[in-house]
């Protein structure tokens, strides 16, 4: 034994994790659970310092390969490190750290929890509610394979229970709470869960990671569900403090209410929804009197369509309800209700459903986004705006990525549904597809169900089987509700219905001699576009192989987005100085002519005979005084207009073109053309922005940045093909991730390091962006920084570093900026080297690039070889630019011959989607799909 | 420069048919070692093929007859032509293909008074990756060249253009040609 001692103990409980040198050995001090343990510090892998690495479920994880060391045990337990780091005896005196540097004996087999040496999962988990979607998510944890701690923390005395019931059989004593408890007995303890009943939680610390309990003991967390439910929501009325107004949320309520109803003559309801009318049906099945007050003009107006509603409404009626419907009232009493008209409503219990409020105080306390009629905001994956933190059940909010809709749904499915999201994202399982929303209502002897999407404002068309069913429809006539009163096989055949998507027929739909099975046969043989591509179910963190190979995705590509609402370039001013001077583009995949005409202005049309189709412009670039289809010498003038068609009066009277025959009918078809700064710009929509809406006030300065009004000279171009989707090209620039990872060049010579200043800066809509850097003046690299960058090599030099020269000649924080406008084009100004790049896309899986270099014209000669010099950073053989390129083609390799994949665009999870602050992000790719969704409406 | 039709014309007193033949025979036994640096060789070696002050770029046809200055590469001076070994061999990063190099139809153009000959070659690049087994042409296109006569008798380049005809670059140009 060899004891020295270090550093102070809360010195390393503060810091998670130190390196210290004790006995000329370096060692490492982990803080787990409040214990100090030592290791040794050097990687047995690879020369790295392991206290500069990432600490997470108990193991250490190397900064430069990501090998894992088990910190209790010192186990090497993930690749690629085989060999295990020593351990050190610890022992605290005087609040100092002792260390033995006697390393312990080697870690003997099975140390580490778990069979075959797998580790142990020291993660905690903790819920806050342990209501039914709290108690699902535990179980569903487990389920779905997490191992680590789950820690259930209920307000109330009962364990987890279903709530249906307390609104129905258990009101009415036909039930008890031990049929509703979520855990069977011995449930809690298989799964190892630790249920504290009666624990009501103060507030969330999200920097410290614990909850803060009304005691004042705190109780950490690595991830933390909140499924704090809803509250019944209140409401204050004359009266309303010298009469018990019954609410309905917990199982003391439920039983209150029961004994109250079973001494009652009659009752009124305040709130004609569905806890209004369950309570309704509860008391009629009583015997009691029942009323039910709704100040709306109709029953479930926030929920349901007109005739559904009436429907329900009648069936009230038959039970002996009193509706009053569109009745405000006025005040409360013990002898019943008064109503705003004078109307008094007998009645000796006082019931209020009036919906409910979500319960986001704690998520509000800790600054977690909560929509503005309440509720916890949280993503696809019920992921909070903190990623460490989720919310299930009645208090989360779902925001759809691509629409931003905002959508909160009390019931029992979606907490069950949101329960299993959230245990899949902790176990680390892919998402799955959602099952259609669910509900139903016990009602006077029936039961209501609704599948689908009833939305109030939805067509509605009724059928009757052997209970009536209504069916909401679309504007284009598809089934996207179904609310049945009680015949199973018509709820069945409308979920077969809505899943397909297909259009049908109204009237067949009504007529209860058409069975629907044979409707979904004979006219859904061809499903729409969006449920043959439908996105992972995990969103945006995800794009799925088919964005990329699918030839019906570039099809439509080409009309919604380069046909579409988008400027597309074509080509600088500088290369059509002169009258009649062209050059051959194209707007997305199609060819287009841009010429320069007489009045001085450029014109863009179609490379496309009117006659035959034929792509008369066959020269790349040139001076023409018209242009002249080969095939048949139809003719256009340098705006697009049809000017000859031989033989148009044909020969000798015969032949010809027929009398209706009208040139000016017949041109090319010209496109709507904006110029700024010297670069042109083509549109096949009408109406479209101006060109500067269309690139935003933030975009358009980095533009102007380059395109300044300075006179443009063109240096030359570059063409090639790159084997892979378009859109890799884009996302390549809205990748910072991969810039100093791929690129060693730039970080051999130091252009980019880890340290430099830089952005990834995204237009609101998720479309245009600039990459952005500045070039570090002689910076030097931080050791942790380095050992991030597997590039980094010392001590290697150019023999000519004027390759790497900058000459500030930009208003502009950055030396260099890479902006997308979307769609097609790429604006580069790397230091001094300057150009465009084109995308053309040839099919899914390749597309051409065409690049256009250029400087000023008051440029001197030497800052146009400098211009060139450094034009070997980029194109298809720059030091860059190859690289790029060859990624992108690995890319659209390992999906070609691969089945139904996805990728994976994860990282930086604080940011949706945008404009991010951090280069391990992969925000930008995001925002750009979640506008090429909205496009696409996909 | 001389034009074929019309014969020969010499640019300077040591401009012969014979001098040209000579010439030829050793551009030609030049450009075969360089082509078996760049095929099978080490690429570090290849700055050795060029004087001090040589200047280097690959351009495109269009470029060419446009006048337009841009090199898909561009090294001005030895200097550049060693960053750009360095920078390929030691810091890129692309698929594994080989490479062959055909240089065809040399011609000598001239010899000028200081010995500088001028020349020029067609040339063909061959690319063969392991998804494209059967290879296809990857530039093909022709070479204007300066040979400059170093004090220990051997030529190097001073100078050499290569333009292709080739329109699209496949991809990506790793190597030189």
């Amino acid at each position: 034994m060899s004891w020295h001692s270090s550093i102070p103990a809360d010195e390393v409980h503060a810091k998670g994790s130190v390196g210290v040198e004790v006995d000329g050995l370096r060692l490492a001090l982990f803080s787990l659970d409040g214990e100090i343990h030592a290791t040794g510090n050097i990687c047995t892998h690879a020369f790295a310092i392991l206290t500069e690495g990432h600490v997470e479920n108990g193991c250490i994880e190397c900064p430069l390969h990501q090998g894992l060391f088990d910190i209790r045990t010192g186990r090497a337990v993930g690749p690629p490190v085989t060999r295990d780091i020593a351990t050190y005896d610890t022992r605290i005196e005087d609040g100092v750290v002792w260390i033995d540097t006697q390393p312990r004996a080697a870690a003997s087999a099975g140390a580490a929890k778990g069979a075959g040496g797998a580790v142990a999962d020291f993660r905690r988990m903790v819920i806050v509610g342990a209501g039914q979607a709290g108690a699902e998510t535990a179980r569903a944890a487990r389920t779905h394979g997490f191992a680590g701690k789950v820690i259930l923390l209920g307000e109330e005395e009962h364990p987890p229970y279903e709530r249906p019931p307390l609104s129905k059989d258990m009101l009415l004593g036909r039930t008890t709470l031990t049929s509703a408890h979520i855990f069977q007995p011995g449930e809690i303890e298989d799964l190892d869960i630790e249920l504290r009943l009666g624990t009501r939680v103060h507030c969330i610390d999200r920097e410290a990671r614990h909850v803060v309990l009304t005691g004042g003991e705190t109780v950490p967390y690595d991830m933390l569900v909140l499924a704090t439910g809803a509250a019944p929501r209140r409401i204050l009325l004359p009266g309303s403090d010298e009469v018990h107004l019954h609410y309905l949320r917990e199982v003391a309520d439920s039983q209150t209410l029961g004994e109250v109803l079973s001494r009652s003559r009659g009752v009124a309801v305040i709130g004609g929804g569905f806890i209004g009318l369950e309570l309704a049906s509860a008391a009629r099945s009583l015997g009691i009197e029942a009323t039910l007050i709704e100040v709306q003009d109709r029953l479930l107006k926030r929920l349901l369509p007109e005739e559904p509603g009436e429907f329900l409404a009648w069936v009230a009626r038959q039970n002996d309800v009193a509706l009053h419907i569109g009745e405000a009232v006025q005040s409360v009493s013990a002898g019943g209700v008064t109503m705003a008209d004078g109307t008094r409503i007998a009645a000796d219990c006082i019931i209020v459903g009036i919906g409910a409020v979500p319960s986001d105080q704690l998520a509000n306390g800790a600054a977690l986004e909560t929509a503005p009629g309440g509720g916890i905001v949280v993503n696809s994956r019920n992921q909070t705006s903190d990623p460490a933190i989720y919310a299930v059940g009645d208090v989360a909010v779902v925001r759809n990525e691509i629409s931003g809709q905002q959508r909160r749904v009390e019931s029992w499915q979606n907490a069950r549904l949101s329960a299993d999201r959230v245990a899949r994202a902790i176990a680390g399982q892919e998402p799955v597809e959602q099952e259609l929303p669910w509900f139903w209502s016990d009602l006077f002897g029936g039961t209501l169900q609704i599948v689908g999407d009833p939305r109030p404002d939805a067509r509605v068309v009724r059928r009757d089987g052997e209970a009536p069913a209504f069916f909401c429809l679309d504007e284009a006539n598809r089934v996207t509700a179904c609310i049945d009163f009680g015949d199973a096989s018509l709820l069945r055949a409308a979920r077969g219905l809505i899943a397909s998507a297909h259009p049908v027929d109204p009237a067949k739909l009504a007529d209860p001699s058409t069975d629907l099975s044979t409707l979904e046969d004979n006219e859904m043989k061809m499903l729409p576009i969006e449920k043959r591509y439908v996105w992972p179910a995990s969103g945006l963190d995800r794009v799925p192989d088919w964005v990329y190979t699918s030839n019906e995705i570039h099809e439509r590509e080409i009309e919604k987005i380069f046909h579409g609402r988008t400027w597309n370039y074509v080509g600088l001013a500088a290369e059509v100085p002169d009258a009649g001077d062209f050059v051959r583009s194209f707007v997305g995949p199609t060819p287009v002519v841009m010429v320069r005409d007489h009045d001085g202005e450029i014109n863009v049309f179609e490379n496309r005979c009117a006659h035959r189709a034929a792509e008369f412009c066959r020269e790349l670039r040139g001076n023409a005084e018209e242009f002249v289809c080969p095939y048949h010498q139809w003719s256009y003038d340098l705006k697009g207009n049809l000017a000859g068609v031989p033989f148009r009066r044909g020969v000798d009277g015969k032949g010809g073109m027929g009398p209706d025959f009208r040139p000016e009918n017949h041109g090319v078809k010209k496109l709507k053309v904006t110029e700024r700064n010297g670069a042109v710009f083509a549109t096949f929509a009408q109406n479209m922005d101006s060109f500067e809406d269309y690139l935003g006030e933030e975009m358009l300065k980095d533009f102007d940045t380059v395109f300044s009004g300075r006179k443009l000279r063109v240096l030359g171009h570059y063409r090639h093909t790159l084997m892979g989707n378009w859109k890799l090209y884009p996302e390549n620039l809205k990748d910072p991730y991969h810039a100093t990872l791929l690129h060693t060049f730039l970080v051999t010579f130091g252009l980019l390091v880890a340290g430099n200043k830089s952005a990834m800066i995204v237009d609101p809509k998720g479309r245009h962006s600039t990459m952005a850097s500045a070039k570090s003046e002689g910076a030097t690299v931080s050791a942790e920084n380095k050992a991030e960058m597997r590039a980094y090599r010392d001590g290697m030099v150019l023999s000519d570093p004027r390759l790497m020269d900058f000459y500030p000649e930009f208003d502009s924080p950055w030396s260099v900026t890479m902006q997308v406008v979307w769609p097609g084009l790429i604006v580069q100004r790397e230091m001094n080297t300057l150009g465009v790049r084109q995308i053309v896309p040839n099919g899914p899986n390749e597309f051409t690039m065409i690049w256009t270099m250029f400087g000023y014209e008051d440029d001197d000669e030497e800052m146009t070889r400098h211009r060139l010099r450094q034009g070997n950073l980029m194109g298809p053989a720059g030091f860059l630019g190859l690289e790029d390129n060859e990624a992108m083609k690995f890319v659209q390799d390992g999906m070609l011959n691969s089945t139904g994949g996805a990728h994976l665009v994860a990282l930086d999870p604080k940011v949706p989607a945008g404009t991010s602050d951090t280069l391990i992000s992969e925000a930008a790719i995001r925002a750009m799909y979640k506008h090429w969704r909205q496009e696409m409406g996909l | 420069m001389n034009d074929l039709k019309h014969g020969f014309t010499a640019i300077s007193a040591r401009d012969t048919r014979e001098a040209r033949r000579d010439a030829r025979l050793e551009i030609e036994e030049f450009n075969a070692e360089y082509c078996a640096v760049l095929d099978d060789g080490d690429l570090m070696d290849w700055p050795a093929f060029f004087t001090e002050d040589a200047f280097y770029t690959i351009t495109s046809r269009e470029n060419w007859d446009g006048n337009l200055p841009v090199g898909l590469v561009y090294c001005e001076g030895l200097g550049m032509i060693k960053d750009r070994a360095l920078a390929i061999a030691k810091t890129s990063m692309f698929g594994p293909r080989y490479l062959r190099h055909y240089m065809t139809n040399t011609r000598v153009m001239g010899i000028e008074e200081d010995g500088t000959i001028l020349a020029g070659n067609n040339y063909m690049l061959v690319e063969v990756r392991a998804e494209l087994p059967e290879g296809r042409l990857h530039q093909a296109g022709r070479m204007i060249d300066k040979f400059r006569r170093q004090d220990d008798g051997r030529l190097l380049l001073s100078s050499r253009i290569a333009i292709y005809d080739t329109l699209l670059v496949p991809n990506a140009l790793v190597l030189p040609v």
